[in-house]
């Protein structure tokens, strides 16, 4: 039975390959390929990110100084054209650039149709409520290494990131003597007003990886974060919270007292995190972990000493 | 009036105690030790000392101040529905806070608020300058704040919608937030603001005398314009500094002087010092609300919010009662107007209309330089839907424009101005917010019921009271800065699509369909048609009532569907690429200024006014900043704030005033 299953699975295959087809499945459906695409734009920052990662040939991008601030990693081939804010691509440009390919994300199916004029277009499902956005994203990465015959690339790519996640976690364990810390990320909106990341959220699912619980409950959301009070976060008593950098106001919350009173600040359990953008696709995990887990390690109980983060805030409290 | 004192404070006092013992374990008494000195040892004990207690005094203070200012300009200016916001700070504040915390990210928070609030006085001196210290009792000082307001705030959006990463976080002090972590803004804001007992001190008599009218107070021996430009100064300098430590809060100013005379206060004393009170009573009721609805729902409801949520009904109850004798403000058509419409002009708006559409097609920047190109076939077919659509737009918000001021005979009546506009952009923000769905997709009909309930509120408020001019006017603006808190809040969230929204509130014809632009220039077509056949009822209207009932007219028949008009033009234009600000303004009063007297020629004149400005904006649009697009909707803004600031400081010197 199961060796019949098989053989049939495989029969399937070869058929497939005969035809030299790729099948690619978007929100809209079912996609045939005859080869490769080798000119690509992509119309948002995740979508970018990914095909980066994946060699794949990327033309042009929306926003690309904004790309290059909030994203960063990985960075931006040279040359790549810039398309304009990524709520308006600019269409004219991207039909000159003739691209064969163009990848999107979340728009609507007028808009779809229109893109359709310039080049065959992918519209992938990224951040909803009703999925889970890190799996989601990870599935997307499959599907166009699939498109770009890189599967192999990206399998490696994946399992380099399991194995990342298997390293940050024992030297985390190490660091915490085996009891890891529960941890919730945060964006400060300002001084008194914190966004809050939750299990929809790249960063939280980067963390779970990592052997790492929750602090605080979130409410699953399209983004994964909600909007709270900063007075949210006094409800951690014995977790740790990373918050996402740029915050210049960082000094200002520090020198109010109830921050200070807060029992994650009291314990010393603040740590800031390097800017990394926790909208993007599969490997952004990979950063996302990397810098976690080494804002982590400041906060290791053994750190103490070494740990200039950690006095700095210490003096805050005093 | 000592019951009346004592009954507020009282409730000042009761209220406060609410606000503390709410959601909060420690007893009174132990409240009362935490403020007399004892060390906070437990973590709601420090939540209680440092951001339940400097919330209050915050709330206390700035609703004083929001108060004390709002009577202040309100008995300069004897306008009894002026809003400090109105005079321009908060979008100073607001685009002087974009523009530094996209330039200089990293600056210290002290040197921000300083920037905020010398942008927020420098709007404000702009609208002085722009009125006149002379004049600062008439209309003229909030048509330049409308103006400024218009102008400074698509400045700012064109920048938020081009750098939306960074100004995400800023959405939360736009709503207005009270927070406080610490007595840090309290010790900010406290010295700034001791000028207000200056102000409580000397300006009772300079405003009692000033009833008397400028020259009557001159009369008796003030020199009316120092001391004017004295208070006013004053006033701007408390106003940036509240906004700049909670944000934009709206409505306080605007309803606690009203609230104080509807409640008997007579004198300009009363006035003032009633006024401070309530302003403080009506925050602290406010920003509790604001603090059990952040209880209940899973986000932040700052309280700017929940002052526009509970302040706009009040002005409607207050307006439909107000006092007909305390508005003072009357508009009347312009009659000097010396220019003739010749035929050579009506052939000039042609040959520009047609110049318009060639530039629009034809010459386009890419990137490199300007340049004059044969469309491609694929740029054929991106221009045209937009091309056409910015078309039929300015069609629509001119003719509903002309419509709309014809009616009510006011020549600022903008659909625009007056609410109607923002309504459609509530009613899809809204329920875009409640549904989930995009805002591209969402039905007309939800924009059309938005405009039509916010167009009734306006003709009820008008036909009750038989309002003036300015009074609707200011009613419109006030109507607008709640749909603005509702969009402020709902941008607050944090999403990451809110650059969809805010190029959808932009108004931008990106995302236009050839259908789609076909269907409303044809219903441009319609409208400009009915408001044509409509013509002679309009002229009569415009005359008088009466003589228009005398000849035979239904004369409330036909003005509600005059009316049900301008209604749809907005909806359709809302739904189609969202709100087109001043064209329905502008492009009427420059027909009227190039001589259309007549309402035919008026109406035709401005339909290809409206049309070529829009086409011109999105062109524009389309190419300064290739390859990213500024919406036509926010450079039609930009340009007509501009032409109107304009046509003010040119009145100003030729004396022809236009209103």
């Amino acid at each position: 039975m199961l060796k019949g299953a098989l053989c049939f699975l495989t029969t399937l295959l070869i058929a497939s390959s005969l035809n030299a087809q790729i099948r690619i499945i978007d929100a809209q459906g079912e996609h045939l390929f005859e080869k490769p695409p080798t000119k690509v734009v992509a119309l948002n920052w995740a979508m970018a990110e990914q095909l980066i990662e994946l060699d794949a040939p990327l033309l042009a991008v929306s926003d690309v100084a904004g790309y290059q601030e909030w994203v960063v990693q990985p960075a931006l081939p040279e040359g790549i054209q810039d398309l304009g804010a990524r709520a308006e691509p600019n269409l004219e440009k991207m039909a000159r650039l003739q691209p064969d390919l163009i990848i999107v994300s979340g728009i609507t199916k007028e808009q779809v149709a229109r893109l359709k004029n310039i080049a065959p277009v992918l519209n992938f499902n990224t951040f909803n409520s009703d999925h889970n956005n890190p799996q989601v994203a990870i599935d997307t990465f499959r599907q166009l290494a699939l498109l770009f015959n890189k599967s192999q690339l990206a399998e490696q790519k994946l399992s380099a990131m399991q194995q990342r996640f298997t390293e940050l976690r024992s030297a985390l364990t190490t660091a915490y003597q085996g009891k890891l810390p529960k941890v919730s990320t945060v964006r400060f909106a300002n001084t008194a007003s914190v966004y809050i990341y939750g299990d929809n959220s790249m960063s939280q699912y980067a963390l779970k990886q990592l052997g790492i619980k929750p602090a605080l409950d979130i409410a699953t959301t399209q983004w994964g974060l909600v909007q709270k009070r900063v007075l949210e976060l006094s409800k951690i008593q014995t977790g740790s919270v990373l918050y996402f950098e740029p915050f210049n106001e960082y000094p200002q919350l520090q020198a109010s007292r109830l921050w200070q009173a807060m029992p994650i600040v009291r314990n010393n359990k603040v740590a800031a995190v390097p800017a990394t953008w926790t909208y993007g696709g599969a490997m952004s995990l990979k950063y996302l972990a990397e810098a976690m887990a080494t804002s982590l390690l400041t906060l290791a109980p053994n750190a103490t000493e070494q740990n200039p983060v950690k006095n700095a805030s210490n003096e805050a409290v005093q | 009036m000592i019951l009346r004192y004592s009954v507020t404070s009282i409730a000042i006092l009761l209220f406060s105690t609410f606000y503390l013992l709410y959601d909060n374990t420690l007893s009174s008494a132990l409240q009362w030790q935490l403020i007399s000195g004892k060390t906070p040892e437990l973590f709601t004990e420090f939540i209680f000392l440092f951001a339940t207690l400097p919330r209050l005094a915050m709330a206390l203070m700035v609703g004083a101040v929001l108060g004390l200012v709002g009577s202040l300009l309100q008995q300069i200016t004897r306008n009894p529905l002026l809003s400090p916001l109105t005079l321009g700070t908060s979008a100073g504040a607001w685009l002087a806070l974009i523009i530094i915390s996209i330039a200089v990210p990293s600056l210290a928070p002290d040197l921000k608020a300083i920037v905020v609030m010398i942008g927020s006085m420098l709007a404000m001196g702009l609208v002085l300058l722009i009125a006149g210290f002379r004049e600062l009792a008439g209309l003229r000082v909030i048509l330049a704040g409308m103006a400024v307001n218009i102008l400074l705030g698509a400045i700012t959006s064109a920048i938020i919608i081009l750098r939306d990463q960074y100004a995400k976080n800023l959405f939360i002090w736009g709503a207005g937030d009270l927070a406080q972590n610490d007595w840090q803004w309290m010790i900010w804001l406290a010295p700034k603001l001791i000028i207000a007992v200056v102000i409580l001190a000397i300006a009772p008599r300079v405003l009692q005398l000033l009833r008397l009218g400028q020259s009557g107070a001159r009369s008796l021996g003030l020199a009316t314009t120092p001391v004017l430009i004295v208070l006013f100064a004053a006033a701007l300098w408390l106003m940036s500094a509240t906004i700049t430590a909670v944000g934009i809060i709206s409505f306080i100013g605007l309803i606690a002087p009203n609230i104080a005379r509807l409640l008997g206060a007579n004198n300009a004393r009363d006035q003032l010092y009633y006024s401070t009170l309530l302003g403080a009573l009506l925050l602290l009721l406010a920003d509790f609300v604001a603090r059990i609805a952040s209880n209940l729902t899973i986000d932040i409801i700052p309280s700017g919010t929940a002052t526009a949520i509970i302040g706009a009904p009040m002005l409607i109850y207050l307006a439909m009662r107000g006092s007909r004798a305390e508005d003072q403000m009357q508009i009347s058509q312009n009659t000097v107007l010396r220019s003739q419409l010749t035929l050579s002009k009506w052939l000039g708006i042609i040959g520009i209309a047609v110049f318009a559409l060639i530039v629009a097609m034809f010459l386009n920047n890419d990137g490199v330089s300007w340049r004059w190109n044969i469309p491609s076939d694929f740029e054929i077919a991106t221009r045209t839907p937009r091309i056409l659509i910015a078309l039929a737009a300015g069609i629509c918000m001119a003719v509903a424009g002309t419509v709309l001021q014809r009616l009510i005979n006011n020549p600022l009546a903008s659909p625009d101005l007056l609410g109607v506009s923002a309504g459609a952009t509530a009613a899809i923000v809204i329920s875009s917010l409640l549904t989930g769905q995009s805002l591209f997709v969402l039905n007309p009909l939800i924009a059309l019921t938005g405009s039509a309930v916010m167009l009734a509120i306006l003709v009820l408020l008008t036909r009750a009271k038989q309002f003036s001019g300015g009074t609707v006017l200011l009613l419109g603006i006030s109507l607008t800065a709640m749909v603005e808190a509702l969009v402020q809040f709902v941008l607050a969230k944090g999403s990451q699509d809110v650059y969809n929204m805010l190029s959808w509130l932009a108004g931008s014809t990106y995302n236009t369909e050839l259908t789609q632009s076909l269907w409303l220039f044809a219903a441009s077509i319609l409208i400009m048609v009915l408001s044509l056949i409509s013509a002679r009822s309009l002229t009569l209207l415009n005359l008088s009532t009466d003589i228009a009932a005398a000849r035979g007219l239904k004369v409330s028949l036909t003005t509600n569907l005059l009316l049900a008009l301008v209604a749809l033009s907005c909806a359709l234009v809302t739904a189609s690429l969202g709100p087109i600000a001043f064209i329905g303004l502008l492009a009427p009063h420059m027909a009227q200024l190039m001589g259309a007297r007549k309402v035919k020629s008026q109406l035709l004149l401005s339909a290809a006014l409206g049309g070529v400005i829009l086409i011109l904006a999105d062109w524009l649009g389309r190419n300064i900043l290739f390859p990213s697009q500024v919406a036509a909707g926010t450079l039609a803004a930009a340009l007509g704030g501009g032409y109107f600031v304009i046509l003010l400081l040119k009145a100003k010197v030729s004396r022809h005033s236009f209103y």
